[in-house]
């Protein structure tokens, strides 16, 4: 038996070149080394690697002869023996050699295992695409994760959520929050929906008055129409524009509360939200007593305080300040007597400092102006408290009990006064009175019986004990009192706050001490205000020192309401206050 | 010493464009001129118009400047499509680089100031986030551009890719029939230097133009140790060597490429993510107005 | 034995088998001679599968045999199945060696030994010839073969190839192409050098003996063949190799010799010349025909017309029309003046100074590849600048050439009979004038290639163009002024001289009066300047050189040398001088462009002692490009390559442009200065690819662009012939999907020019291969698209005047 060598190889093209060899030798040499019987030219193969020889038994022993083994029909072996009828694959390298039977020889075809194939020629390897996910992939991927977070899941969302709209809640639109929102409505955070009620609508004004039921126009609409500017071109087009995509028109909501500015309170509406109207507003609205107002600094008209004229009737008219308005609240009151720090009245409060508190010094604007809990404004003025303590109306002495008359209840003390005894008898009370009447420079109170003409004379004559401070009158065929009314705001649409202005003295606002009649109206002009405060356009980098910009929400509301305006409500809360 | 006719350039029924200008210098520097000019125009806007309660893109002036922002963005990504559509007509890709370079710029500015410096977690930062990204990755890719070419042009040596690789395929066919007589371990050596991709190596490789166990270098180590006076090894060593000297040419040239397409897949992808956060910010915005 | 026929067919190519197949048909006695063992030799040497054109569409095919472009094997076996069914009686492996005998009696000795008498004889022997033999003894030995089919055939064999040309060295590298197949193949060549082959192959072959792949014999012949081994004759004495196999190629011998030795005479000496012919393909020796690509006609459709129209004639048919008269009806129809075809033909032989000795079968010829046209008094029959390379011949009435672009008024006649034009057809360059008809003018353009051929083939209308054409050249170059008698000396004593690329025409310093007009190809100037050469000027064709010598009285200032091979005029110096002398104008004008010539040189100059560095790379620079063929271009692509970032978006817009393939290849080339010169087309003043192309495909565009235009049958020749390797063979890729989805989805190839792997899976059906080169993206608006489609403005297009500046720019960047 003889071996037969097939060499098998294939041209470029394909082509399968196979060639024949009988050997005659009985043991076959496989190897690198160009010696070798088979010469494999692969560098995995050692040059001495194997060799194949004939056995006994019509068999092929093939065993390694180097360090390396090989392998037969898969498994590697070292030493193996093969039936050629039944055939067998030996693999050294990149070479396979078939053992087959061909006419009595034992035939060897040595053929290279096909290597897997040079990747692509044309793909080019040097460019970076062949190292990175295609940018394509990656794009889509990108794109597809935010189009799915930020867009479909909150549409989603909204469009499939229960009809029940307190209960359901939109998912994901956390994302398109442009910003948080203010401290008043920090608690929708979440709940976008709620303003935002209907998709690509402008949130809408009855939308907020869901809620803000309470709020009042400002005016009615039609004379807001009527009073509000005509937007230049820019605003125009703004406007327009804003119509085009189904904005509110002017004056919505949310027109001057802008939201998504951050967690913080609703900034005032700007000055020149106000002025738009007020600026220029007797041009358009000429039946408006309202003066044009667009600053508060330079065009703002006169406060006209609303004065009592007719106290009996509780009638009072608006006055400007700077038409000398003269007031009649129905009590006497010189400011400059009670203030006068060397007149009588300082001496006797000095004498009373001790039981009624009032300064050594004569009174103060405080002894009697109490500031109300707020301290916004004064508590009424009442007899008891305020007057009673110098101004007494005790007529009587009995034993240790004085008498006196009731403040209030003329009919009551004439009545008191009529029964009295010895009444030309002076009460002496032992206390001495100012005053240079009186026959050995004693005080006596007139307390005259009131009969004729005397009593009005008397009690009620300007000296009368009661004509001293109240004016008498007529009421019913009666002699009666004319009500006192000291008016607690003199300005319902403007606000001022006192406690806010502490630190300044009354008299620099209000020439009490100079007044010696109670017709003065004793209120500052805007004049004075604005010695320190200026408006908005002087407001910014261009207030002078210890300025205070104060825009028109400084003292006036848009919404008529009996809170501060924003503001002001912003000062306080500045300075701690409530 | 000879007239010539006037010169065919001019009497060519077509010009002949040979304005040699890069794309940054194109046309001396319109689009950067008209870009600062946008830049200005945004900023002084910003600066003068005064916007209750605060600048914001929900403002006329904000709406104004996302719409020309929206509108820059979605014609910069179609310089994708531009390059690629070799439609007819009188359009120069230069052209349009040099204006995508310099509009792409001015965004900074347009969108920053559309933001009003409000930002948050939310899209619409994320949309301008992107956008950063995407500009910032652009401007890598304008200095490479810049820095790059040079040496690129300098390293491949007339070469072509094709010529580059059959060069190291040639030494490889030499060093096939070199290594034969070697001893088993050397030959797995030089086995192991062939059978080496050309075009191993990932992105980090590639970028850093560092390769890790080489087996070319492995090899020629090994070499190096072998005695001296067996020339089989001192010629297969000389090849080595040599394969590696076309090695690292050919991996200079992949380095370079690398470094000049890399940013590309920033870029693109991001910029298709910004399209989609763009219209989502979009969408958003108007969804809940 | 000698066998008697009718007519005898010599050449079983298309003709000469339609010619049999109609003979067969008629029932005309006859014999189809063939020395080879198959029909049709030159189709079946083919390439496998080689897609055959058929080509002019328009040509309606008159045969008995059918032919549709096709797979070559396809229509070897038609054909053969055609021949078998119409009986046609062929002698194969029979060489006609002598044609003896009169009209009526022809006696055909075959190479056999045995002889074939016929009344008539049909020669359509083609131009292939036969191939040289081997003389050495045992050279008939059947293991000696001279063409070689399939390399990939032979294995485990010893073969030698004889002769160096390029079919020999193709043949020994395709044997030893595959290892695998284990041949040993050595190449014998006589002498030392490779002069006859092309430098590619040259290389190509270096390399391969390099690897030790072949064995290059050099001055060693073949001296005795025996079985299994080769006697050599070497330098040292003789030496034996084994040898199974020998493959000689060493050429062929052109049929010319045996066609004349049957006594036919030939239209002129010139080696492209064709045999003069009757309307009835009868030579000078009555009773022999000659038809096909020996005739002329290269393209199967007229051959095989041909075949089936001589036969006619032969059968006494004489009323038969030519199968191209529709083609020459439908040229002449607008003519105005209703004339037969025939009449036309007549007239122009009979008016036209150029075409007097042509046959009326030559003039036909002629007319299929020209154009006629008629043009009313004052239309322009072209106008100054325009690109064309065609000559025109006035048929009827004359013309007027504005020689003064200033001034149109001024104008020189040219009347009936004679040509104009033929500036433009020899420098290949723009038209120098403008140029109206006089009066109704009836023209024939010649086409480039067609003039060329007849200048080729008829001497005397060679002779007239180029007197008429040198005459014309003076006029236009020295303008105004001047008429006919005034150059008539200059024409007289002018002579026209090639110069080989970089040969000097004037050498610096040397003494001399002639002035050198340019008339094709292109020059460079160059001076010595601290003992380097520094370039000066590129001086396209159409200018003139030498006058400054001339004129001031001094030896020549400057070196000219020729940029690519090129022919100049030379104009004796006496003659000009004192042509000079009568004309005081001509010498101002001549002054003037001196003197601007001299500003640049002053500048030069100026610049070197400066800083020479910069002028060496500027002179450098400028020279490389020269050396890269921009000498002979008109319009060059180029890459700076400080700007290139290697995106191929150039090759992709060129490939999506041009149905998918793409013309240029931007890494291959040279570079120098960062300038890269990628391989696309030059545009070639005189396009080598043009010289030979069998169906003329290959024209020139308005804007000066080298064109291959549909009817490209796709040969191969062009692509041979261009030295620059711009031009491939490829077949249309399919359609790809558009852009867009693959933007998206990234379905097919994406933009550029598709992978072989990706045509192969989309391929529908077998295209055919066509010649594939840049066209300028003619007829694209917006111009190529490779610089229109580069981002970062590194590719550019100049012409070789705007190169300088370019060269420049390079100079500036470094």
């Amino acid at each position: 038996m003889t071996f037969r060598l097939r060499t098998v190889s294939t041209t470029a093209d394909g082509r399968r070149i196979v060639r024949d060899k009988d050997l005659a030798q009985q043991v076959l040499t496989v190897g690198r080394a160009a010696e070798s019987d088979i010469h494999l030219p692969d560098l995995a193969v050692e040059p001495s690697h194997a060799r194949i020889a004939l056995q006994g038994g019509n068999r092929v022993a093939v065993e390694a002869t180097g360090s390396l083994g090989f392998t037969l029909d898969g498994q590697s072996q070292r030493s193996a023996s093969i039936d050629p009828r039944t055939g067998g694959e030996l693999r050294f390298g990149a070479t396979r050699i078939l053992v087959g039977e061909d006419g009595g020889a034992v035939l060897l075809t040595v053929e290279p295992v096909e290597d897997k194939g040079e990747s692509d020629p044309e793909a080019d390897g040097m460019a970076l695409a062949a190292v990175l996910p295609g940018k394509r992939r990656l794009a889509w991927i990108l794109a597809g994760l935010v189009l799915a977070l930020f867009l479909a899941l909150p549409i989603a969302s909204t469009l499939l959520r229960s009809p029940d709209v307190k209960q359901s809640h939109v998912v994901g639109d956390g994302s398109w929050t442009p910003g948080p929102l203010s401290l008043a409505h920090h608690q929708l955070e979440a709940k976008c929906e709620a303003c935002h009620v209907k998709p690509f609508q402008s949130v809408r004004n009855e939308t907020c008055m869901s809620c803000h039921k309470a709020v009042h126009d400002h005016a009615p609409e039609a004379r807001l129409a009527m009073a509000r500017a005509e937007p230049g071109l820019g605003g125009k087009v703004l406007g327009g524009v804003a119509h085009m995509f189904g904005k509110e028109g002017p004056g919505a909501c949310v027109d001057c509360h802008r939201e998504h500015e951050g967690l913080a309170p609703m900034p005032p509406p700007a000055q020149q939200f106000c002025a738009n109207c007020h600026g220029s507003l007797k041009d358009r609205l000429p039946g408006t007593k309202l003066g044009n107002a667009s600053d508060f600094g330079t065009a703002h008209p006169e406060f006209s305080p609303a004065v009592m004229v007719d106290p009996a009737a509780g009638l009072t008219r608006r006055v400007p300040l700077d038409s000398n308005p003269r007031e009649n609240s129905g009590l006497a009151f010189p400011h400059k007597l009670h203030l006068d720090p060397r007149g009588g009245v300082a001496k006797m409060a000095a004498t009373l400092a001790g039981e009624k508190g009032y300064g050594t010094n004569g009174l103060a604007c405080a002894d009697c102006h109490r500031p109300s809990e707020d301290g916004v404004r004064f508590k009424p003025i009442v007899m008891e408290r305020d007057c009673e303590a110098c101004h007494s109306l005790v007529y009587d002495k009995a034993g240790p009990v004085f008498r006196k008359l009731r403040h209030g209840d003329l009919d009551q003390a004439i009545a008191d006064v009529s029964i009295a005894g010895n009444t030309t008898q002076p009460v002496v009370t032992g206390r001495a009175r100012p005053g240079d009447y009186g026959a050995n420079q004693l005080y006596f109170a007139r307390f005259t019986r009131p009969v004729g003409g005397g009593l009005v004379a008397g009690m009620l004559g300007k000296d009368g004990v009661c004509g001293e401070c109240h004016s008498a009158t007529m009421k019913a065929g009666h002699p009666a009192i004319v009500p006192v009314r000291l008016p607690a705001r003199y300005m319902a649409h403007g606000w001022f706050d006192h406690s806010a202005h502490k630190q300044t003295k009354c008299a620099e606002c209000h020439a009490a001490g100079s007044s010696a009649s109670s017709a003065d109206v004793l209120l500052p002009k805007v004049a004075e205000c604005r010695t320190c405060h200026v408006g908005d356009q002087a407001a910014g980098l261009f207030a002078g020192k210890g300025k205070v910009p104060s825009s028109c929400a400084m003292c006036h509301t848009y919404h008529p309401t009996p809170a501060p305006p924003p503001l002001a409500r912003a000062e306080r809360r500045k300075s701690g206050g409530g | 010493m000879a007239s010539t006719p006037a010169p065919r350039g001019a009497q060519s029924g077509r010009k002949i464009s040979a304005d040699h200008e890069g794309f940054l210098r194109h046309r001396r520097y319109r689009w950067l001129k008209l870009a600062a000019l946008l830049c200005v125009v945004a900023i002084l806007a910003y600066a003068l118009v005064d916007v209750q309660p605060r600048p914001n893109g929900g403002s006329w002036l904000g709406y104004t400047l996302g719409t020309i922002g929206a509108g820059l963005i979605v014609w910069l990504s179609l310089l994708g499509v531009r390059k690629r559509a070799m439609t007819r007509g009188a359009w120069s890709l230069k052209a349009w680089t040099s204006a995508h370079v310099y509009l792409g710029l001015s965004l900074i500015v347009v969108a920053t100031l559309h933001t009003g410096f409000q930002f948050g977690w939310n899209v619409h930062t994320l949309a301008y986030v992107l956008m950063i990204l995407v500009i910032a990755s652009g401007v890598w890719g304008i200095a490479v551009y810049a820095a790059l070419p040079t040496a690129l042009s300098a390293n491949r040596e007339e070469l072509t890719r094709e010529q580059m690789i059959e060069g190291i395929r040639a030494v490889d066919r030499q060093l096939h029939a070199a290594a034969q007589p070697l001893k088993r371990e050397q030959a797995e050596l030089v086995q192991a230097a062939l059978d080496e991709d050309l075009f191993a190596g990932g992105l980090i490789a590639r970028l850093s133009g560092t390769w890790r166990n080489c087996a070319t270098a492995r090899a020629i180590e090994r070499f190096a140790l072998a005695d001296a006076n067996d020339e089989t090894a001192g010629k297969v060593e000389k090849l080595l060597i040599r394969r590696k000297a076309q090695l690292d040419r050919l991996r200079r040239q992949m380095r370079l490429k690398a470094l000049l397409e890399v940013w590309l897949f920033v870029h693109v992808p991001a910029t298709i993510a910004l399209l989609a956060a763009l219209t989502a910010h979009i969408v958003s915005v108007f969804y809940y107005w | 034995m000698a066998d008697r026929v009718r007519v005898a067919i010599v050449g079983s190519g298309p003709a000469g088998l339609s010619a049999a197949a109609r003979a067969a048909e008629l029932g005309m006695s006859h014999v189809l001679i063939e020395k080879t063992d198959h029909l049709s030799d030159t189709i079946y040497k083919y390439q496998k599968g080689k897609h055959v054109m058929a080509t002019p569409a328009s040509l309606v095919l008159r045969s008995d045999f059918d032919f549709d472009a096709g797979k070559r094997e396809a229509i070897l076996g038609r054909w053969n199945e055609q021949a078998e069914a119409a009986g046609i009686s062929v002698r194969y492996k029979a060489e006609v060696v002598r044609i003896t005998g009169e009209k009526g009696a022809f006696e055909l000795a075959l190479s056999d030994g045995s002889s074939v008498s016929a009344e008539a004889v049909i020669l359509a022997i083609g131009t292939q010839g036969n191939p040289n033999r081997m003389r050495c003894p045992g050279g008939d030995l059947p293991h000696v073969q001279y063409q070689l089919d399939d390399p990939g055939e032979y294995v485990d064999e010893h073969i030698v190839v004889v002769g160096t040309g390029d079919a020999g060295i193709e043949n020994a590298l395709g044997l030893a192409a595959d290892v695998a197949q284990g041949n040993v193949v050595s190449i014998l060549n006589r002498g030392t050098d490779f002069a006859r082959a092309k430098s590619a192959n040259v290389k190509l072959l270096q390399e391969a003996a390099a690897a030790g792949r072949i064995a290059i014999r050099l001055e060693t012949s073949p001296a005795e063949v025996r079985e299994g081994e080769l006697v050599l004759d070497t330098r040292d004495g003789q030496e034996t190799i084994p040898c199974d196999r020998i493959i000689a190629r060493m050429g062929s011998a052109a049929p010319r010799a045996f066609v004349e030795a049957c006594g036919i005479e030939f239209t002129s000496p010139d080696r492209e010349a064709f045999p003069v012919l009757s309307p009835v393909f009868e030579t000078t020796k009555p009773g022999i025909h000659v038809i096909g690509a020996l005739a002329g006609y290269p393209l199967i459709k007229h051959c095989m017309n041909q075949g089936y129209d001589v036969v006619e004639f032969l059968n006494g048919n004489t009323t038969l029309k030519p199968a191209d008269e529709p083609i020459l009806a439908e040229k002449f129809a607008p003519l105005p003046g209703k004339r037969s075809v025939d009449d036309w033909l007549s007239l122009f032989g009979s008016r036209i100074e150029i075409f007097r000795d042509l046959s009326a079968l030559q003039l036909r010829e002629l007319m299929l590849d020209s154009d006629v046209r008629a043009f009313s008094a004052g239309e322009a029959v072209f106008e100054r600048n325009e690109p064309g390379s065609s000559l025109f011949c006035i048929a009827e009435g004359s013309v007027a050439v504005e020689v003064n672009p200033a001034d149109p008024s001024i104008t020189v006649p040219i009347g009936e009979g004679s040509i104009f034009g033929e500036v433009g057809l020899i420098s290949g360059r723009r038209r120098g004038a403008t140029v109206r008809a006089a009066a109704p003018l009836i023209v024939v353009e010649l086409s480039r290639n067609a003039a060329l051929k007849l200048i080729a083939t008829a001497p005397a209308a060679g002779r007239a163009v180029t007197r008429i054409s040198i005459e014309r050249q003076l006029l236009q170059i020295f303008g105004s002024g001047l008429t006919r008698e005034d150059v008539a000396e200059l024409v007289e004593g002018a002579e026209v001289k090639t110069v080989r690329a970089g040969e000097v025409v004037l050498a610096e310093g040397d003494e001399g009066q002639d002035v050198y007009i340019i008339r094709r190809g292109s020059m460079i100037v160059q001076k010595e300047l601290g003992g380097k050469p520094v370039f000066l000027s590129y001086v396209p064709a159409g200018s003139y050189v030498g006058e400054m010598a001339l004129i001031d009285k001094a030896p020549r200032s400057a070196t000219v040398k020729a940029a690519i091979r090129s022919e100049v005029i030379r104009l004796p110096g006496e003659a000009f001088a004192r042509l000079l002398e009568k004309k005081p104008e001509l010498l101002r004008k001549a002054s003037a462009d001196m003197d601007k010539r001299r500003e640049v040189n002053a500048f030069i100059e100026g610049r070197k002692d400066s800083f020479g560095g910069a002028v060496d790379m500027y002179s450098a620079t400028a020279q490389f490009l020269i050396d890269n063929g921009i000498g002979e271009a008109t319009d060059v692509l180029l890459i700076d390559e400080t700007l290139c970032v290697g995106c191929d978006n150039c090759e992709k817009a060129c490939a999506d442009s041009h149905e998918g393939l793409s013309r240029l290849n931007r890494e291959a080339g040279k570079t120098y200065a960062h300038l890269h010169v990628p391989t696309s087309c030059r545009h070639c003043e005189h396009p080598h690819c043009m010289a030979d192309c069998p169906p003329n495909a290959i024209r020139r565009g308005p804007d000066g662009e080298v064109v291959i235009n549909e009817t490209c049958i796709g040969c191969g020749n062009c692509q041979r012939n261009c030295p620059y390797g711009v031009i491939r063979m490829d077949s249309v890729p399919p359609q790809k999907p558009s852009l867009l989805s693959w933007l998206l989805f990234g379905s097919g190839p994406g933009p550029g020019e598709p992978s072989y792997k990706w045509r192969k899976k989309h391929a529908s059906g077998e295209q055919p291969k066509k010649a594939i080169k840049c066209d300028m993206c003619s007829g694209i608006e917006g111009g190529p698209a490779c610089v229109r489609a580069c981002p970062t403005g590194a590719a550019l297009r100049v012409s070789p005047e705007a190169f300088l500046s370019v060269a420049r720019l390079a100079e500036e960047a470094d």
